[in-house]
Order: structure tokens, then sequence, then C-alpha cells
């Protein structure tokens, strides 16, 4: 059983709590387990990671708000007398948006667009956890057609942002040829964002109801795919052979299993850490599914997961094109003023779980709260952080394909 | 097995580029050759963010244009200021401005959202271009191209 | 001349009871006059002499020959800078403070111009009670004096018995003139002196209570009260000659301390902690120079190395007694008025307290680290040259040994320069924090610091005829465009050359251009913060000290034994001086010793005392019966 979020309503706390694809949330009171995560989850706006260290020689590294290496608005406050790590402190508060205000008492498309602006490089995940929440208020599901389309929303931002990740952790090991031609094939699966939806980011698709024949580009969008995956096994492999880079990853800021569910986090941090979760096994229409996992922990061991989910991704996604084209679509209109009560839905997002909870009232959203894979991702940057040096600073923090926008919300 | 070097030279990802004419200022010739950018985030939703990561790619090889990411605003003579601005950020972004070596310019990007404050209504000195509108990378290169005049 | 500068410093030394500034203007005199006696002594060849019989067979008395003349000149030069700080510096201490400093020096004079044994005995004991009272002055610093103590009665031991054996073998006591070859006294002696000096193993005595004494006591301890170790051995050179083996156990412990005192100076933290072991260092590397000096001297007196290399003792001695005064007395200032300990504590001195003692540590900090234009790079230029000349030994041994010197004590220059970084980085330089300084006088103290930055700058300009006033025409050449006379040889036939005062020249020349066109130019400079993320730099987010050096006690772990600690949410790096560690078991295992002999024999039973007067009847009885 996993503490995926603390709510407030009329004044109680209630807690969200997930085991395995099974949502529920329950009052405080009724909970005997204590949760490791409960303290961080209350603020994590205000800060995630571990207390100021003091001592002689003791000063704060602050690294942020505006740096050239992390390049996303907020703050690390390392504690260190020298190289050794000894804490960190991070302050999300930077890009807070308050979305979750924003998006009260908005229209549903309204919302699924406040939902995509959360972070733009999970937005699709954003708005499938919202929709998923919707529908699980108005106790309705959505048709195999939209299921399939979402399921390539999901894997197509699965391959770019783990692209990105290991062209970053590339970049950080000054693997600069490889890192180049990872930035090429992250900017081509942008390109293939687009043919297939019209947005480099996977933006205004996703809807309750998606229409197959807005799709007009799947065939061009399949052959790029097929592509990205061909031209990435070759990198891959010829990347595993570099001794220079693997040494870089190798046993660097490592999270074992304990810490990582501890924690709470999910999706290739916990996978790499030997955990077999993954909640797609639970879904309906996704065929030829396997998990991955490792169990180093480190940075190599998640790079290795993201490495392998991309090739499995790109395998589903021109899978899954094939099925829809041979599919015929009814014509099935859900009636959105109808929708009332209260729903959970969760995605699970290149970096984890993203979790949506949604109050409804005829078509109307009266309170939502986000779960986002980040929060996690930095307490469990900052924790595995500790006890290395700032120079793998870079990798660290690019191995869990975090950012701010995600995590504040 | 080839080399990394190897291998790298017997690709070509580079993609010949044509730009867009865009209604922007100008800035002196002298930067024609050299345009050092330093982009910040203010609090945008990510995607500028990615595109920037994108304006690196190969395919865009932005240093045949002579420009290049500075590593800090001290060295930068544009700053790119993207998104519009979350409440803390707007400190920041006036210090970053401060330390920008003169003569600089700023470009404003935003990313089509209404939350945040305008970078605009910060009244930044030297605003040589504003978008209120997201900014593909392609698109962003082509403004960046528009402000060192026309180059062939 | 020589009555007078006594008669001075005794009078100094009573005047101390009615008021401070009259002891401390006594001292100035005196100390001045020891400079002219010097001077005479050493460049007009003018041996002032005082000496009368004191029983048959013995003559005691004072004498002032060439050697005495040039390490008095190099003692008075600090003597003075710390007795014109002291106008200052002493108000905020007891009148005592003056009475030790006036005799410590007067110990020091007579060891300078010790005729014979029995005086010099006189002024070691003097200049080593006084300084231990010195220390002591320093509130709380009683255990530091304590151990100076016992290492400063460790070396007269060894005194008396080098002068036991040197009247074995010549039937007097007389210093001056005097030739021997005990091995006794050579040893002996030699221990006496290096204990003095700190030469590492015996240097942690040096490391606490230079940095737990009153500034000015500093300074003296570290620079004059050292000299004299190196006086003295040069003074055991001059009467047992060169001797082969001597030169090599003196590279070895000399190079070894070089290292060692730079290495432990690179991570020091304390304010005075670190200048105390750059103290273990400089004389580790005169120790060497002298070292190089027999070795060369036995292997042939043909080649000019052996001079060369006893010249690069005298001006690494000149270079140390200087810098280091000026260190100790800019530090000092800031230390007392801003009431700190640590080198994180005093930063931006030259805000806070002023811009000459901060040009003091900047001025001696980079003549330590061999900076241009500065004492301390003709000094270690000199030293890396006597080192590189060594190829010229045939013997293996002496190969080896003066080789792996070389390297250690190259790598001392390095973690020397290091230190001295971080010192002026951190202390005189630096960002300022808002830290208000003591107001208190400090005009004498600054008078003080720029007499020795003077010094600095002037005896490195004019190094050329120091060497020639020193006897050594043979290195002072004129080549590659420098005129005849200004430029500096390390060997004949040349073998390398530096010009100082040509570089300063040279440099000075060159940056007028630049200069000009800065200041014609148009472009303005834009001043802002320091860039730090966007946001203002909080005092608890500069880079601290302890920090700068955490890096090379990762590397070195095995070395500083360093241990990385968490105590309550408190992390500290622990490092510690092994040597220190290894004092601190012989002291719990003499005190356990002591506990249980005591234990046993004053158990406060009367008939056990009598008991034991008794056995000690018997035994003088049978022994001497």
């Amino acid at each position: 059983m996993r503490l995926l979020g603390v709510l407030e309503k009329d004044s109680k706390e209630l807690l969200i709590l997930q085991d395995r694809n099974q949502l529920s949330l329950e009052s405080i009171d009724n909970i005997k387990e204590k949760f490791a995560n409960y303290t961080m989850l209350k603020n994590r706006d205000k800060h995630i990671g571990s207390k100021a260290v003091k001592g002689n020689g003791v000063f704060n590294f602050r690294y942020g708000p505006v740096t050239g290496g992390v390049g996303d608005a907020g703050v690390f406050n390392i504690y260190t007398y020298g190289e050794r790590i000894l804490s960190v402190d991070i302050d999300p508060g930077y890009k807070k948006r308050n979305i979750e205000t924003l998006i009260k008492n908005t229209a549903l498309h309204q919302a699924v667009n406040w939902s995509e602006n959360v972070c733009s490089n999970f937005a699709f995940s954003h708005s499938c956890a919202f929709l998923r929440a919707v529908e699980k208020a108005g106790s309705f599901r959505s048709d195999e057609v939209t299921q399939r389309i979402r399921i390539i929303g999901i894997e197509l931002e699965r391959i770019y942002n783990h692209l990105y990740v290991i062209s970053r952790l590339s970049k950080g090991a000054s693997q600069n040829v490889l890192a180049s031609h990872l930035e090429g094939l992250f900017e081509e699966a942008l390109r293939t964002n687009k043919l297939f939806s019209n947005s480099r980011f996977l933006k205004h698709t996703n809807d309750l109801f998606i229409d197959k024949n807005n799709f007009k580009k799947l065939d061009e969008a399949a052959l790029k795919t097929k592509n990205i995956k061909e031209k990435f096994e070759e990198l891959y492999e010829h990347s595993l052979a570099s001794w220079n880079f693997i040494d870089r990853l190798y046993k660097t800021a490592v999270l074992d299993q304990k810490k990582a569910l501890e924690i709470g986090v999910t999706g290739p941090t916990l996978r790499a850490a030997g955990c077999r979760e993954d909640l797609r096994v639970y879904e309906k229409f996704y065929d030829n599914f396997k998990i991955i996992t490792k169990d180093k922990g480190d940075v190599l061991a998640r790079m290795q997961v993201r490495a392998e989910e991309i090739m499995l991704s790109c395998d589903m996604v021109i899978d899954q094109i094939d099925k829809i084209k041979k599919m015929q679509q009814n014509n099935s209109k859900i009636d959105e003023p109808s929708i009332s009560g209260f729903g959970m839905g969760y995605c699970e997002s290149p970096s984890g779980l993203v979790l949506y909870f949604v109050n409804m009232n005829k078509g109307i959203v009266q309170d939502v709260y986000i779960s986002t894979p980040s929060v996690f991702g930095f307490k469990a940057f900052a924790d595995s952080f500790v006890g290395y040096i700032f120079t793998d600073f870079s990798f660290s923090f690019d191995s869990f394909g975090i950012n701010f926008a995600d995590c504040a919300r | 097995m080839k080399s990394w070097a190897l291998y790298g030279i017997t690709r070509k990802l580079t993609e010949p580029f044509k730009k867009l004419e865009e209604n922007t200022g100008k800035m002196d010739k002298i930067f024609r050759r050299s345009l050092n950018i330093y982009p910040i985030d203010v609090g945008n939703n990510g995607d500028l963010n990615f595109e920037m990561a994108a304006l690196a790619a190969p395919q865009y090889n932005i240093h045949r244009f002579g420009i290049f990411f500075a590593d800090s605003p001290r060295h930068a003579d544009v700053l790119l200021v993207l998104g519009r601005c979350s409440e803390k950020m707007v400190g920041p972004l006036k210090e970053t401005v401060n330390q920008l070596p003169k003569p600089f310019n700023i470009i404003i990007v935003e990313d089509g959202t209404d939350f945040g404050i305008s970078a605009r209504d910060l009244s930044l000195p030297n605003v040589i271009a504003y978008y209120d509108k997201k900014l593909e990378a392609g698109e962003i290169l082509s403004v960046l191209l528009n402000i060192t005049g026309d180059k062939k | 001349m020589i009555y007078t500068i006594i008669g001075l410093y005794i009078l100094g030394s009573f005047t101390g009871f009615i008021g401070r500034k009259i002891s401390y203007s006594m001292a100035i005199i005196a100390s001045a006059f020891s400079f002219i006696a010097g001077f005479e002594a050493k460049f007009m060849g003018n041996t002032l002499s005082a000496v009368f019989s004191f029983l048959p067979n013995i003559t005691v008395g004072i004498n002032i020959d060439g050697l005495s003349g040039l390490f008095l000149m190099i003692a008075a030069i600090s003597w003075t800078a710390v007795s014109i700080f002291s106008l200052d510096f002493g108000n905020h201490y007891r009148k005592r403070m003056a009475v030790f400093l006036n005799l410590s020096m007067l110990g020091m004079f007579l060891i300078l111009t010790a005729y014979d044994a029995l005086t010099f005995l006189s002024g070691w004991e003097i200049m080593t009670i006084a300084s231990y009272f010195l220390i002591t002055e320093h509130e709380g610093a009683y255990k530091e004096a304590f151990q100076f103590l016992a290492f400063g009665e460790l070396s007269t031991i060894a005194l008396i018995l080098a002068f036991v054996g040197l009247n074995a073998s010549d039937g007097s006591f007389v210093l001056i003139k005097a030739d021997s070859n005990s091995v006794v006294f050579l040893v002996f002696a030699s221990l006496a002196f290096i204990i003095k000096m700190g030469i590492v193993p015996f240097h942690t005595w040096l490391k606490e209570a230079h940095s737990k004494a009153p500034s000015n006591a500093s300074a003296l301890l570290s620079a004059p009260v050292t000299l004299m170790g190196v006086y003295g051995l040069a003074r055991v050179i001059n009467i047992t000659g060169y001797t082969h083996v001597w030169g090599l156990l003196a590279i070895i412990l000399g190079s070894v301390s070089a290292f060692w005192g730079a290495m432990e100076a690179a991570a020091a933290k304390g304010l005075k902690v670190l200048p105390a072991y750059s103290t273990v260092e400089n004389n580790g590397m005169i120790l060497a120079a002298l070292g190089l000096s027999a070795v060369a001297y036995s292997f042939s007196t043909k080649s000019t190395l052996y001079e060369f290399a006893f010249l690069t003792a005298v001006v690494l001695s000149i270079t140390h007694t200087i810098a280091k005064t000026l260190l100790f007395l800019s530090i000092g200032q800031a230390k007392e008025q801003l009431h700190a300990e640590n080198i994180d504590n005093v930063r931006g001195i030259h805000k806070s307290v002023g811009k000459i003692p901060a040009l003091g540590i900047l001025i001696s900090g980079l003549s330590f680290s061999a900076f241009p234009a500065l004492l301390g790079y003709v000094a270690e230029w000199m030293l890396l040259e006597s080192i590189f000349q060594s190829y010229q030994f045939s013997s293996i041994l002496d190969r080896v040994v003066s080789l792996t010197g070389g390297v250690l004590l190259s790598l001392a220059m390095g973690f020397a320069s290091f230190s001295m970084i971080k010192l002026i980085g951190y202390s005189a330089l630096g960002y300022h924090h808002e830290k208000k300084a003591e107001p208190m006088p400090t005009f004498f103290m600054n008078v003080a610091e720029l007499f020795l930055i003077a010094m600095i700058f002037g005896i490195s300009f004019f190094a050329s005829d120091l060497f020639l006033g020193l006897g050594y025409s043979k290195f002072v050449i004129g080549a590659l465009g420098i005129p005849q006379g200004w430029l500096l040889a390390s060997a004949e036939p040349v073998f390398g050359v530096i010009s100082p005062a040509f570089f300063v020249l040279v440099i000075t020349a060159l940056s007028v251009v630049p200069f000009l066109i800065y200041f014609r130019s148009k472009l303005t400079t834009k001043k802002v913060a320091s860039w730090n993320g966007g946001l203002a730099l909080k005092e608890e987010e500069y880079f601290t000290a302890n920090a700068f050096s955490f890096t090379i006690e990762h590397i070195l772990r095995f070395v500083y034994m360093t241990k990385e600690r968490t105590n309550k949410n408190r992390s500290y790096v622990a490092i510690s001086d092994v040597f220190e560690s290894f004092y601190k078991q012989i002291v719990t295992f003499i005190k356990k010793i002591s506990y249980s002999v005591s234990r046993f024999v004053m158990n406060g039973k009367v008939y056990f005392y009598i008991l034991y007067i008794l056995i000690m009847f018997i035994l003088i009885f049978v022994v001497f019966g």
C-alpha cells in the first residue's frame, strides 16, 4: 500500500492510497499504518528533502533558481563541507502556479487544458489521469478506440521523455557524439508527436471521446517511430560499450528498494530498484506488455530501464496504430453536464504515477487534487544524492526524469 | 565496432534551414557571427524548456549560425525569457537582467497560458521581441536569425 | 655598544613595570643598535668583543663576528618591527608582557653574540623562560606554554650535553673560532637546534604555542626564536666543519619537515595554526639547504654548489624571518580587532580592519608562495636551483637523497602556495560580512607592517647587492642584456639566472601601455553583485575555507587521518597530525606510570619514607664511598 497524497477536506485529512491498481480515499483516523512519506507530502509545496545540516565549515551550496545546468526554476539547497553532499533540501516554490486552484469551477474542456499545462512533457499523462478520474466520477468508460489512442499518446510521450533523459545523461558524462545523436532522436520524436497529434507535446488531443478520423498521418507516425527504434537500438548498444560512460553512471546515486518504497516513488526509478510494479499490466488494451526491471537502483539501472522501455514503447505504438486502423468506431458521445460525483484516475507517466482526484458537479470541476511523480522523484533524488559529490549532480538529477513544473503544479 | 568519433562523422543530421521573416527589432551587426543566448525559465509549463533542448539538436545545428548557449547571464548577449513569470521569479529575473553585460537584448516568449505575470509588464529594458504564444524550436531559431539582421 | 644594547634591554624590562610605552621604546632602540652592531661586524669587519676571565680556564663574554653579525641583523629587523607593533598592541595586555618581551630579546641577543657556551646557555634559558611567560599572557594558554617549555628544556639538556662533548674534545667552552670534531657535540647540538626550529617530529609545540600566544609573541617565537636554531646550526658547522652524513640526514629531515608542514598548513583552519605550520615548512627548507651545502662540500669543493646552498639557507632565513613576522603581526592585528580564531571568521580584513594589515597578509602570503618581485621568490628560486645542481653528485646515495628531498621540497612549495592562497583569499581579501572591527590605536601597528612590507620588496629588488655584501660576488653577473651586478646566477660557471630587479622593471614598463589604454578607453565597467542563481548570497551560502581544502584532505585522507563525522545534525571533518597523537599517547603513558609510581612511593606512610631515605643513604655510600 502506497500513500500518494494527503487531501484536506472540511478540515479533515484524507489519505489517497494505492494498492496495485486499486485507489482508495480513506480518512486518516481509519488508517493504522504509518507512512514514512506523510510529512513530505504535507509539505510538498514548501520543501522536499532533508533538513539543513550545520557544523564547522558546512555551508549551503545553493543551486538555483536561475542556472544554466538545470534550466528549470527551482532551488536546491545543498549542504556540504566541500565536495561531499550532506543533505539536500529542495524548494519548488519558484514554479508554483496554483493550478489546482485555477482548475476549480471550470468546465471540463478548460480543465483538461489546465491539466495539460501542469507540465508539458507529461501533458498526455496528466490529461489521461484527469479524464480517467472524470470517467470514474461519471461511472462510464470511454470506448476502445479512445483507449487505444490514449495508449499511443502515453507511449509516444514515454519515448520522447526517455530519449531526453538519456541524452541528458550522456551530455552530463561528456559523451558528446552520443548526446548529439540522442538529441536528434529527441527532435525526431517531437516531430512524430506533431504528425500524430498536431502538437509537439501531444496537447489538445485527449478527450473523453477521441475521434479516430482526426488522425490523418498515422502511417507516417508509425514509420517514424520505427526509424527511431532502429536508430536508438544501434546507439544504445554502442553506448553500453563505452567504459567512460558506464563508469560515471555505475553505482551513482543509488536508491535501494526499501528506500524507494518508503518514499513512495514509482515508475522507472522504482523498477530500476528491482520492484516489479507497472500499472500498465492491469490495463485491458495493452497487448504484449512486459515489465522491465533492473536491480542495482543506480543511475545506470534507471537508464537501462528507460532505454529498454523506449524500444518496447515503439513496438507498442506501431502495434496500436496497426490495430486502430482496422477498427470501426461507434459514434458515441458523452453528455458532459451529466457528470457528477467524485473519482480518481491514474496514469503511468514516463516518470511514474500521475494521479488525479476529481470532484465534479454537473460537468463543472469542483475540487481537484493532483499527485505527480516529480514530488516523489525529488525526494528520491535528495535522499540518494547524499554522500556523493557535486560532480555527480547532473547524472543523479537527470536520471530521475523529474522537473519543477510537474512538482510544483 | 567504430569509435564514437567515426560514428559521428559518418552521419549527417543537419537539415537546411529556411528562416521565416519575423517582425522583430534588430541588434547590432556585430552579433551576426556570434550570438550567445541565455534562456531563463520564469515559470513556464515546461514546453519552452523542452523546445530549448530541442534547439540544441543537430537538425538545427545552431552553431553554424554562430549561435551558442551561454552558461551564465554574464556571458550572454540575448536573454530569452521563457514563459510567464511566477511571483517568486520576478526578483531573480530582474537580477538576471541586471547581470547582463551591455549591450544586451531581451526576447520574451510566453507559452500562451494565462497564469503568472507577463514579463512585458515588468518594464524590462531592451526588449527586442515579444511573443504571447508558444514558439517551436524552429521558430525560435528564426527569431534569433531575424534579430541579428539579414544573413544568408 | 654591546653594553649599551644589553643595558637598554635590561632597562627596558625594568621600565616595563612603570610604563609599557617606555619599555617598548627601549626595545626599539636596543634592536636598532643590535642591527647596527650586526651590520658593523658583518660588513665593516669590526668584530666587537667583550671577553673576560670568569674562572681559571673559563672565559666568558660577548663577541660579534661575521656570522653573529649576519644573524643579528636578520633578527634585529624582526625585533624592531615587533617592538614598534607592541607600542599599540601591548595596550591590551598586562605590563609584564613588555618585561618579558625585552628579556626574550636580550636572551636572543646573548645567544647570537655569545663568545662561549656558558653565555650561550644563559641566553638560551633567558629566551626560553621569557617566551614561556609571553605565551601565558594569552588567557588559558598554560597547557601550550608548558608544552613549549617542555620542548625548550629538552633542547637545553641536549645543548648541555653538546657543550660537555665540546669541552671533552678541546678542553674549552669557547664557541668562536673553535675547532672540534666531537661527534657528541655535533649530534646533541644539532638535536637541540632542530628542536628549536620545529623540525618534524619536534614540531608539535610550535603549532600549539604559536597559535595560542599573543600575536606579537607569536611573531617573535616563529621568526627570531626559530632563527636561533638556524644560527646554532650555522655555528655548529662553523666549529665542526661539514660532515657528509650530517648533510644527508639534514636533507632528509628538512625535506620531510617542509613537506609535512606545508601539507598540514594546507588543511589548517585556525588563523594562526596555518602560519605556524608554514614556519615548520620554512625551517625544513632551511635545514635541507644546509644539508645540501654539507653534501655538496663533501662531494667537491671545486663546485660552487656548497657555497650557493649555504647562501640559499641564509636568504631563506632572511625571507622567513621578515615575512613570517609580517604575517603574524598583520594577522594578529586582525585577530585582536575582530576577536576571531578561525580563517573563516575574518573575511574581508581589507574592509573591516584596514588596508595595511590586509596588504601585510597579502604580501607575506605571496612571498611564501614565491610570487615574483617578492623576497620569497628569490629564496625559493635559489632552493630549486640548488636542488637542480645536485645532478653533479657522483655517489648514488647522495643522488637518491637529494632527488627525493627535492621532490618533497617542490611538493612543499606547491602546498605552501595552496595554503597561502587560502589564507589570503579568506582573510585579507574575500567578501566583507559587515563585521565591525573593535577600534583601537593602530598607527604603530601599521608602521611596523609597512616597514616589513618595504623590506620584502626592497631586499628582493637589491638582492644582488645583498649577495655582494655577503661576499658572494661570484653569483652576481651581468648577461642577457642585464648590466653587470644585477643578475643573480646560481653557479659558476653559470647554471641558472634571475634578476628580480629587472623583472620588476620590465613588468612595470610593460604594464604602462595596457594601463594607459585601460584608463583612456571609454568602455565602462558595470559593477554588480556576484552572480548566484539570481538571488543575493546569504551569510551561510559563502564557500567556506574548510570546504576549500576538503578536496586535498579527502585525497590525502590516509596522511591526514581524515574522518568525516556527523553528530546530532552537526557535520564536520576532523583531521589530525599523526605526530600529535604520538605525543599524546606518550603523555598518557607517562601520566599513567607517574600516577602508579607516585601511589607506590608517596603513599603517606611514614615508615615507607624512612625506608626510602635509608635505601638512598646506603646507595650513596656504596656508590660514592
